[in-house]
């Protein structure tokens, strides 16, 4: 293959939603786009880990970084958390000789260096170079008007992301070629409360702010949630169980592929989230049959 | 590597904040909770114990306040600077226990969040390997993962050791 990344699944697709991660590996193995895995571990997490101790967020980062450095490939990370730990731990890295002496100071205890010849990349900045194949792929016209959600950390801070962190228009876009529509609602860019530790530490702030995003979405009518980040996923999808006042159906956007791409929904574990994904799967049989 | 608080608004261009408000009106958390940016930010500069406030820890870390200051002040580089600051002091926040069972996760299988045997069977039955590819794959790599934290501040502050 051509093209080819490290895969860094991240503990949530891996460990909670195992659908993302299978999604991912159908998705781009029709792309033909190589994933390679490695011995990774948790990213670490921004929230927890960044807050708690930075020095050790910064070498944990940098041991998952250094796995595809002698082999020349860029981690690719299809949760906005895990791409906001490592892009910057990366820049960080990159833009301090001193930090990174420190960083390679703590892993030569186990022989291992990082020289920063890599970077991350978030799934999404791939797809968006191959939008002719996946509507070439695509077998369905999926039809559903979608609440798309960018997750804070894949936008910002722009200064690291070089993201239009405001308006961003790419997963608006990346979901129209599945013939889908991204819904305007209130306040669409806002944050899904689950980051910084909050959704664990100040679980009652994290609900509160997640209930307000959700009934704006659910004032828009959408059919669906459709994330680029496992994390968001986690939390629209289980304090939506937890409030009991919505109902939307949650898709990471590589599961929304799967589905145009003909992807039975079983194979992309819908059935397991648990706010029924039935409506959708419906939506699909139908558009099939048209 | 520790910072003061002074450090921080140094390098966070703490300094400069005109007290506009911008922070506060942008921000998710403090719509639904006491946390108010601008106040925080008030407090360190004038040397309030600002490390012993809770709503530090109301931060989602969205950062939708540092990209909106028209002063360019890094206002949540600043909270999370703030935070370690407060675990260094000892000022552990009300989600004190989570970190630590996070850490002792991410030590003893390399994930945060660890596999239960329920989402196990579902990596099986959708055709995953039961387990995924990681550092916890190989026992030895496992090892040489967890002599590395050994050297690390986070398993202290996470009770470890």
């Amino acid at each position: 293959m051509d093209e080819e990344y490290a895969f860094f699944p991240g503990c949530i697709a891996k460990n909670v939603y195992p659908g993302i991660e299978k999604a991912t590996r159908i998705v781009f193995e029709k792309l033909e786009i190589g994933l390679r895995d490695y011995e990774y571990s948790c990213c670490p997490p921004p929230g927890v880990m960044a807050c708690y101790d930075k020095p050790s967020w910064l070498v944990i980062g940098a041991r998952n970084l250094l796995q595809s450095e002698k082999d020349g490939l860029n981690p690719m990370t299809i949760c906005a958390g895990c791409y906001g730990t490592l892009h910057n731990v990366w820049y960080a890295l990159k833009n301090d000789p001193a930090l990174m002496d420190y960083v390679n100071e703590n892993l030569s205890k186990i022989d291992l260096k990082y020289e920063g010849k890599n970077h991350p990349i978030h799934f999404l900045d791939i797809l968006k170079d191959h939008k002719e194949k996946i509507a070439e792929l695509k077998e369905l016209d999926l039809g559903l008007n979608v609440a798309v959600h960018y997750g804070c950390h894949y936008l910002k801070p722009t200064s690291v992301t070089g993201e239009n962190s405001e308006r961003p228009t790419l997963l608006d876009e990346m979901v129209e070629l599945v013939g889908c529509k991204a819904v305007p609602f209130k306040d669409r860019l806002s944050c899904c409360g689950a980051g910084g530790g909050v959704m664990s530490g100040e679980p009652d702030v994290s609900l509160k702010i997640v209930n307000t995003k959700l009934n704006n979405m659910k004032a828009a009518n959408v059919d669906a949630i459709v994330d680029i980040c496992s994390f968001c996923h986690m939390q629209f999808d289980q304090s939506q169980k937890k409030l009991g006042t919505t109902e939307i159906p949650v898709l990471h956007l590589n599961q929304l592929y799967g589905l145009a791409f003909g992807i039975r929904p079983k194979h992309l574990a819908m059935h397991t989230h648990l706010v029924s994904t039935r409506d959708i799967v419906k939506k699909v049989k139908a558009a099939k049959k048209g | 590597m520790g910072k003061s608080v002074k450090e921080i608004l140094m390098d966070g261009n703490g300094y400069a904040c005109i007290q506009c408000g911008r922070c506060t009106g942008s921000c998710p958390s403090g719509r639904e909770c006491s946390l108010r940016t601008r106040k925080l930010i008030h407090m360190a500069r004038i040397g309030m114990d600002v490390i012993k406030e809770d709503e530090l820890w109301d931060c989602t870390t969205c950062f939708t306040c540092q990209e909106r200051c028209p002063k360019e002040v890094k206002t949540t580089d600043m909270i999370i600077e703030l935070r370690n600051l407060a675990v260094e002091e000892g000022y552990l926040p009300t989600m004190a226990d989570v970190p630590k069972i996070i850490i002792k996760s991410l030590y003893d299988t390399g994930a945060g969040q660890p596999l239960s045997p329920e989402i196990s069977k579902v990596r099986s039955i959708i055709g995953l390997k039961k387990e995924a590819y990681d550092v916890s794959t190989n026992e030895e790599t496992l090892k040489k993962f967890q002599r590395l934290l050994d050297g690390l501040e986070i398993t202290r502050k996470g009770g470890l050791r």
